[in-house]
């Protein structure tokens, strides 16, 4: 992943995160929670370019559900709703014991793809996600058995070198999540993008999440390094100061600006050639 | 905590975790602290319910929220 990638005209994948675990329809009134709304979301973005939709599953009223047969009414929702994206699941949850951890993975099918948090971080001021070494080689041993792609999440400089270290251990390509904000998240700042992926081996895929007003610079320049996008409502709620977004707005955008550069997006087709992933 | 429809200006039509100590609706992931889900205590772990008996301010800034668990 490289300039060269831009410059060739490498086809873009485009990740959705459309709902998220942490904030919900008191910070956004359409933020999608039920699975009737994250299918919709879901076929929204597929139309406008997402090719990678990243699912997280909630309770009727909107808090957290970690449950396999959840995610698995989201799943089915979401399936019915859109042609052929690829589905990822959400394996993060602060707080929530290492069993429940397991459970987005176990729906039937299991998703092609889901996230792998790589190391511990903040929540408010008393909680951390520990994403123990332990934890993070369980979630992964039991993806590869079920034959789901990991996504490596990294959220700051030590994840890195996390993710480095059982690179060997992943199935080509690896696909690593730069993600950069405040807190534990890494400084938003586009010299801390070119670090990360001078540090990248020559085979490595890599995405670029950023927070808040960040998530248009730094994914607009991961396009320009050859990287991936993620856009969304969990990452980011407004389209410009003030005027809150839809999940199909910010995939629009990210399409759009994309192909000006002349990079296309990618399809689902396309993304699972890139990402070796098994199908849906 | 209590789970209300209405609060703060605004209104949901499914009932939702409300602060009653901020007066506010809370996150999602903040509700399973007031809920004392998963172990989490709420006097441990919820700055906001033990700021009150200490008079000590909360540092956490929820203007722009990351989502940290992917």
């Amino acid at each position: 992943m490289t300039y060269d990638d831009y410059l060739d005209g490498k086809p873009t994948v485009i990740t959705a995160a459309l709902t998220g675990g942490v904030h919900g329809k008191e910070a956004h009134p359409d933020l999608p929670e039920t699975p009737e709304e994250i299918a919709s979301a879901a076929a929204a973005c597929e139309a406008a370019g997402a090719s990678v939709l990243h699912l997280h599953a909630r309770r009727e009223n909107g808090e957290r559900a970690f449950s396999a047969e959840r995610f698995q009414e989201v799943a089915d929702a979401v399936r019915a709703a859109t042609d052929d994206a690829v589905l990822q699941h959400s394996t993060g949850g602060t707080a929530a014991p290492d069993a429940l951890r397991h459970e987005p993975l176990r729906t039937d099918p299991a998703p092609e793809m889901a996230s792998l948090d790589m190391g511990p971080l903040n929540r408010y001021d008393r909680l951390t996600s520990e994403n123990t070494r332990e934890l993070v080689a369980s979630l992964h041993a039991e993806m590869k058995e079920r034959e789901i792609k990991p996504e490596l999440e990294v959220f700051n400089d030590g994840h890195l070198n996390e993710s480095l270290s059982i690179l060997d251990d992943l199935e080509d390509p690896p696909y690593l999540n730069f993600l950069f904000g405040g807190g534990t998240t890494s400084p938003p700042h586009p010299r801390n993008l070119l670090n990360r992926v001078e540090a990248l081996p020559e085979g490595v895929e890599f995405n670029v999440i950023g927070f808040g007003p960040h998530q248009l610079p730094m994914t607009t320049q991961s396009l320009l390094l050859g990287g991936h996008v993620r856009v969304g409502l969990e990452d980011n709620r407004y389209y410009e100061q003030g005027e809150l977004a839809t999940n199909e707005q910010l995939v629009a955008r990210a399409a759009r600006i994309s192909e000006e550069l002349g990079r296309p997006v990618a399809t689902p087709d396309q993304t699972r050639e890139l990402l070796g992933l098994r199908g849906r | 905590m209590a789970y209300r429809e209405e609060g703060d200006g605004r209104s949901f039509e499914t009932a939702r975790a409300f602060c009653t100590v901020t007066e506010s609706f809370v996150q999602p992931m903040r509700a399973d602290v007031c809920n004392a889900r998963y172990e989490l205590d709420p006097a441990a772990d919820c700055e906001f319910y033990v700021a009150p008996e200490s008079g000590s301010d909360s540092t956490a800034d929820e203007s722009e929220s990351p989502d940290a668990d992917r």
